[in-house]
Parts: structure tokens; C-alpha cells; sequence
């Protein structure tokens, strides 16, 4: 009866264990001192290496939307005002979802980066790749006044 | 009986690898604070305020992370250490604000050498006039072995100081190479 108990317990443990990580949100921008996004008009998105994914093409989709002359492509470019580069990462749970995505904007001269963006969803409360880039543009931009 | 001590025995199996997986500790400010060792070309005779943004907690579900006001704690305990700075303030009260943006940090989750990759973004911001002086990325690398430590937590924990505290020297020693 006592080895039971203590089954129970442990499962009981191991439930509390797994869900405690299945709904964290999270969604951050910073802007560096001194960078002037209103200032930015072209935007190059630079293909992470390892992306199969095509992100790079949904951030260019997104940035355009926007209002910005954007273009993507496998290296970095210096005839506009910014590239873009990003992290994306993935995770299953049943199917494959972007757990996280970082975008980091950088001055094309010295790659130093101008302004980051961060969002992390959990399963329970996973977004589209869509949603994802989405979110962490709308926060990345959300105080530039065009 | 002896299926449920089968059971049990898993159980416990599970429930360790659980736990081990979750241990993660966060990375220690005394750990990324650089020493006397790291020699500036100059020491500014000015007061500098430290602000970092883009760190975060480390948590249950989340392997070893550098919080914001860590890694502030471990700048200006270095900055003390090099005298990079004749003095460290809090907020604005100083003639220069140090920023630093955590904008990567990159970690395996398996190996038996843990590789790793921090940028961050160092600006230093003149506060009487708004200038900014000095603006750099700042890109460090950081490998512990097995050696280092056995258990992987404790090995992931130890490359992510190691990174800090890489990035916490050549940043400041590039602020130690300018004229302010």
C-alpha cells in the first residue's frame, strides 16, 4: 500500500514537472542607444545558414508589409540601411512549432546591432511562423514613427 | 511485487533524468567578473552608470542563462577590478552610461564539450550631451569539457560564465583602447 502511495506521489511529481513548462510567453524588443530606426528604410533579411525553413522569405513578406523596401538573400549588404539576421528555433511536440524567434537588425557598416527582438511560445500557446515574425516586428517597431 | 518494484525503479529513472534535465543553474555574477589580471591601456578618470538589457532568468523548463542585473552586478565588479573607470554610479548620476544588449546566446543542449556563443552590444553614451562615443558588437566564445565538470548542467553553466566573462574583458578592454 505504501509502494503505491509513493507511485502515486511520483507520478503526480512527474505531471507537475512536465506541465510546469508548457505555457511560458514571452516577447521583448530593445533599441540601442544612439540608433535611429526612423531612419531606416531598406532592410536586407539575411538567410540563417541552416534555415530550410525559408523564415528569411516570411520576415521579408512581413518587413514589406510594413512599408519597407525589403529584399533577402544569402549574404549580407552594404548599399542599404540595415540587414536583418535571425534565430529561430524549433521544438515537437506532436507536430514541429517555432519555439523562438530573435531578429536582430544591424548597421550594414560595422554590423554592430542597432535593435533586437525576441519571442518565445511555449506549446500550449504556440504561434505560426507567421505570427511569430509578425509579433516580434510589431514590438521591434512599435515606437518608429515613419 | 516485482512489477511494481520494475515500475517504480522506472519511475525513479524517469523522474531523475527529470530532474537533472531541470537543475540548471544561473550563471554566477563572481564567475563573469573579470579580475585584476585583464590590463586596460587607459583608465578614465569618470564616473560611468552600467544598464544591460537582453538577458534572462534562468528557469525550470529553461538551461543556464545570464539575468540582467548578473551581469550588470559581474561589468561592475570588473570595472572596479581594472579601473577601467575611476568609479562605478548607479542610473545616470555619472558622466558616462556603459549599455550593454545581450543580443545572442547560443548553447547546445548535448555533447560532451559545451560550446558557448555570446554577442552583445556595447555602447557608451557621453550623459551630459546624449553622445554616443563608443558603439561595438562584441563576439566571445567559451568551451567547457567534461573535465571542467561530469554532470552536463553544471558543464553548460560554467561555458555560458565562460563566454560572459570573455565578453566582459575584450569589451572593456576596447573601452580601455579609446580617448574619452
Amino acid at each position: 500500500m505504501s509502494i503505491r502511495r509513493w507511485s502515486g506521489a511520483a507520478l503526480l511529481a512527474l505531471f507537475a514537472i512536465v506541465i510546469s513548462g508548457c505555457a511560458v510567453n514571452r516577447s521583448t524588443a530593445n533599441v540601442e542607444p544612439g540608433s535611429n530606426l526612423a531612419a531606416v528604410k531598406t532592410i536586407h533579411v539575411v538567410r540563417a545558414p541552416d534555415d530550410g525553413r525559408k523564415v528569411n522569405d516570411l520576415i521579408a513578406e512581413r518587413l514589406t508589409q510594413m512599408g519597407y523596401a525589403a529584399s533577402t538573400g544569402e549574404s549580407k549588404r552594404a548599399d542599404v540601411d540595415a540587414n536583418m539576421t535571425y534565430v529561430d528555433r524549433w521544438m515537437w511536440d506532436l507536430t514541429m512549432y517555432m519555439i523562438e524567434l530573435t531578429l536582430i537588425l544591424r548597421d550594414p557598416a560595422t554590423d554592430f546591432p542597432l535593435a533586437r527582438g525576441n519571442s518565445f511560445h511555449t506549446s500550449l500557446t504556440r504561434l505560426s511562423p507567421k505570427e511569430m515574425v509578425q509579433e516580434v516586428t510589431a514590438n521591434m517597431f512599435k515606437d518608429v514613427k515613419k | 511485487m516485482s512489477a511494481f518494484r520494475t515500475r517504480l525503479a522506472g519511475l525513479a529513472l524517469i523522474a531523475g533524468v527529470l530532474a537533472l534535465a531541470g537543475c540548471a543553474a544561473p550563471a554566477d555574477k563572481q564567475a563573469m567578473t573579470v579580475g585584476k589580471a585583464v590590463v586596460v591601456a587607459k583608465k578614465h578618470p569618470y564616473a560611468v552608470g552600467v544598464s544591460v538589457r537582453g538577458g534572462s532568468e534562468t528557469t525550470t523548463t529553461t538551461s543556464s542563462n545570464i539575468a540582467d542585473a548578473d551581469l550588470k552586478a559581474a561589468i561592475e565588479g570588473s570595472i572596479r577590478e581594472t579601473q577601467v573607470f575611476r568609479e562605478v554610479v548607479q542610473g545616470r548620476n555619472g558622466q558616462y552610461e556603459l549599455a550593454v544588449n545581450v543580443i545572442q546566446l547560443s548553447k547546445p543542449s548535448f555533447g560532451f564539450s559545451f560550446t558557448v556563443d555570446m554577442e552583445a552590444g556595447w555602447t557608451v553614451t557621453r550623459v551630459s550631451d546624449n553622445q554616443v562615443v563608443f558603439r561595438k558588437a562584441i563576439a566571445s566564445t567559451y568551451t567547457a569539457s567534461s573535465s571542467d565538470a561530469f554532470v552536463g548542467a553544471t558543464r553548460l553553466r560554467l561555458a555560458v560564465e565562460g563566454a560572459a566573462k570573455a565578453n566582459i574583458s575584450q569589451g572593456l578592454a576596447a573601452i580601455g583602447a579609446i580617448d574619452l
